[in-house]
């Protein structure tokens, strides 16, 4: 035990001193959720955007009330293009609104009058600003109808005969967790990159510098020191994921999440589930390093096989979305899978499955334990030793 | 002591070893004298245990070190051929990390730490990082490795190999020193002048089997020549390769 601390010891003050090993177990997790932040900061802003537009419209004069309307629901209306069809081709308008000399003849009357909404459809780009005037025209026909029937001495309801109450059993929270899905691809990416470096380096990297024949003539078994060497990357890798949750939160708070209509709770239940959940999953990825890179021949190759790892995580979560599998309890077995679930439900706020909660926290160690005993008797062949 | 009893090692089809037997008594300084390749570092690898051979049994002691391994190494201290260092480890951090290996810590570490780097003229790196020393200070900070818990037996594959002047007298200079200590020292070396300056016992091996064996004057009688460079040319068979 006194050894294992020894051979852990000097394996973790070896990582901190390499600055590639501080490097994959730090800047990842500092710039990752930044990135991120960045991309929801541009859709925040492109939302702003669409409520921020101006209305071009020709013959405003004719309509004084509807354009009344427009900037009573704060937008501005501008004087619309002569020629509004060449002016949205163009693209100098993102779409003009037409108000004819019939509109207000009809409109006097009574009867149903249109206005003219030019826009190019094939402009992905405009359709929100489209789609929000659409429904504010839409919005002030309803209003104005309401007026109608009510000076008529009738009921508005007259008017909407059948109406849609929205019974969404999502709630507003799990919807959001569905759009948040990226966070527990990058605590898992976190959790791989961390030990990365020092799983490499305290196993090919102990062959490739020749320092591994006289690690073995000491009195310690070889468990003891793959023990030691994987509890090291371990730590690396958990406090990696630790500085991304960290590093996560810091940079939500600075993201407009209601403009984005996300509801995303993190308060300390979600961080001790996140962290109860991913932080048995370092155990399991040192472990699978610690293993791959023994087999490596050489650092380089080494480097290869574990930055396929890196990718690996993904796997299972793509072959699960796109096979249209329900959950199913099996997949809580799945390491990466199983952490993916866990933490969709811990920040949806859904009801947490002790029993799927077990088999997530339980069957990452017991793997990793695994590729340690595997490990240890690689050490034993003479063609991992000396490199055959 | 080590008992090395036809000791067998065979890589494929090529027999590195070929029933190797001898013995390496207390306090006497025995050299494993051959040519490149003649089966030196296979045969030490046996020895100390990371080899496991096809046939033959070595004992440390009395101890087996194909069934008990780990108890010759707390006993024995090991050069291996390859003696690579951690490069963001100093000189101390070495030891002290190898002695704790062994077991040992606090004051009574520190003491043999710096007792070493007295011994092994070290002061000078003894706090630097490894990156960057010479092949010599690279040796002596193994060699330190190696000796930081005062074993009894200890095995030197080419202790000296690539070494200068003073760091090879230093090297000569411990070894003599453990060997009147009473300890039981094995080292192989490629260099006959090497070997015929420390050694009170010498073993030729040529192609993987012992060739001649016995104290310089045993083998130079045992060749017919009159100095121990002719000797060791016509035992190991290297006349017949070369000239």
């Amino acid at each position: 035990m006194k050894i294992l601390l020894t051979v852990f010891r000097k394996e973790l003050t070896d990582g901190i001193r390499d600055r590639r090993s501080m490097i994959s177990a730090l800047i990842m997790p500092l710039l990752f959720p930044f990135m991120i932040t960045f991309m929801l900061n541009q859709k925040a802003d492109q939302n702003r955007e669409a409520f921020e537009i101006d209305i071009p419209v020709v013959g405003s004069k004719r309509a004084p009330d509807l354009i009344d309307w427009f900037v009573r629901q704060g937008y501005d209306v501008i004087d619309g293009p002569e020629d509004a069809e060449t002016a949205v081709r163009d693209e100098v308008h993102n779409f003009v609104l037409v108000i004819s000399d019939e509109f207000v003849e009809r409109f006097a009357q009574g009867r149903r009058a249109d206005v003219e909404l030019i826009y190019d459809g094939s402009r992905a780009e405009t359709s929100r600003g489209v789609q929000r005037v659409r429904n504010l025209i839409r919005e002030y026909g309803r209003m104005v109808g309401r007026l109608r029937l009510t000076a008529r001495g009738l009921s508005p309801s007259l008017g909407t005969p059948v109406g849609i109450d929205d019974i969404d059993i999502v709630s507003a929270r799990e919807r959001s967790a569905e759009r948040f899905n990226f966070i527990p691809l990058i605590v898992i990416m976190a959790t791989f990159l961390g030990g990365m470096n020092i799983a490499i380096d305290a196993t090919a990297g102990e062959r490739e510098r020749s320092s591994l024949e006289a690690l073995l003539v000491n009195p310690v078994s070889r468990r003891t020191l793959v023990l030691g060497k994987w509890l090291a990357a371990s730590t690396f890798a958990s406090a990696s994921i630790g500085l991304t949750l960290a590093s996560l939160l810091v940079a939500l708070s600075r993201v407009p999440l209601q403009q984005l209509g996300i509801e995303l709770y993190i308060g300390e239940r979600e961080i001790v589930g996140v962290m109860l959940v991913t932080l048995p999953l370092a155990l399991f990825a040192s472990g699978l390093q610690v293993m791959f890179a023994t087999f490596a021949r050489s650092y380089k190759e080494a480097q290869t096989y574990l930055s396929m790892l890196v990718i690996l995580p993904m796997v299972p979560h793509l072959v699960v979305s796109s096979s249209s599998l329900g959950e199913a309890w099996w997949m809580f077995l799945v390491p990466c899978l199983g952490q993916q679930l866990m933490i969709a439900d811990v920040l949806g706020g859904e009801a947490i499955n002790t029993a799927y909660l077990l088999m997530v926290v339980l069957v990452s160690p017991m793997l990793g334990l695994l590729c340690v005993e595997i490990t240890s008797r690689l050490f034993n062949r003479e063609r991992i030793v000396f490199g055959r | 002591m080590i008992e090395v009893r036809g000791l067998t090692k065979r890589f494929g089809t090529v027999t590195a070893v070929n029933g190797i037997s001898f013995e390496a008594a207390d306090g006497e300084v025995t050299g494993l004298l051959g040519p490149n390749g003649a089966g030196k570092t296979t045969a030490l690898r046996m020895i100390y245990g990371l080899m496991k051979p096809n046939s033959g049994t070595v004992r440390v002691d009395g101890i087996d070190t194909v069934t008990d391994r780990l108890a010759v190494y707390a006993r024995m201290g090991v050069l291996p051929d390859s003696h690579g260092l951690y490069p963001r480890l100093t000189a101390r951090e070495h030891m002290r990390y190898f002695g704790e290996l062994h077991g040992m810590s606090g004051a009574s570490l520190e003491r043999r730490t710096d007792e070493l780097i007295d011994l092994l003229d070290m002061k000078a790196i003894s706090d630097r990082r490894s990156e960057g020393f010479s092949h010599g200070e690279k040796m002596k900070v193994s060699l330190g490795c190696a000796l930081v818990h005062d074993p009894g037996t200890v095995m030197l594959d080419e202790p000296t190999n690539g070494l200068d002047v003073q760091s090879t007298r230093a090297v000569r200079r411990l070894i003599r020193c453990m060997r009147d200590d009473g300890r039981c020292v094995l080292f192989s070396s490629h260099i006959m002048q090497e070997v015929s300056a420390l050694c009170d016992r010498i073993i030729i091996v040529a192609e993987g089997a012992i060739a001649a064996a016995g104290t310089p004057d045993e083998i130079m009688r045992q060749s017919g020549h009159g100095n121990l460079e002719d000797a060791f040319v016509a035992l190991s068979g290297l006349d017949e390769v070369r000239i």
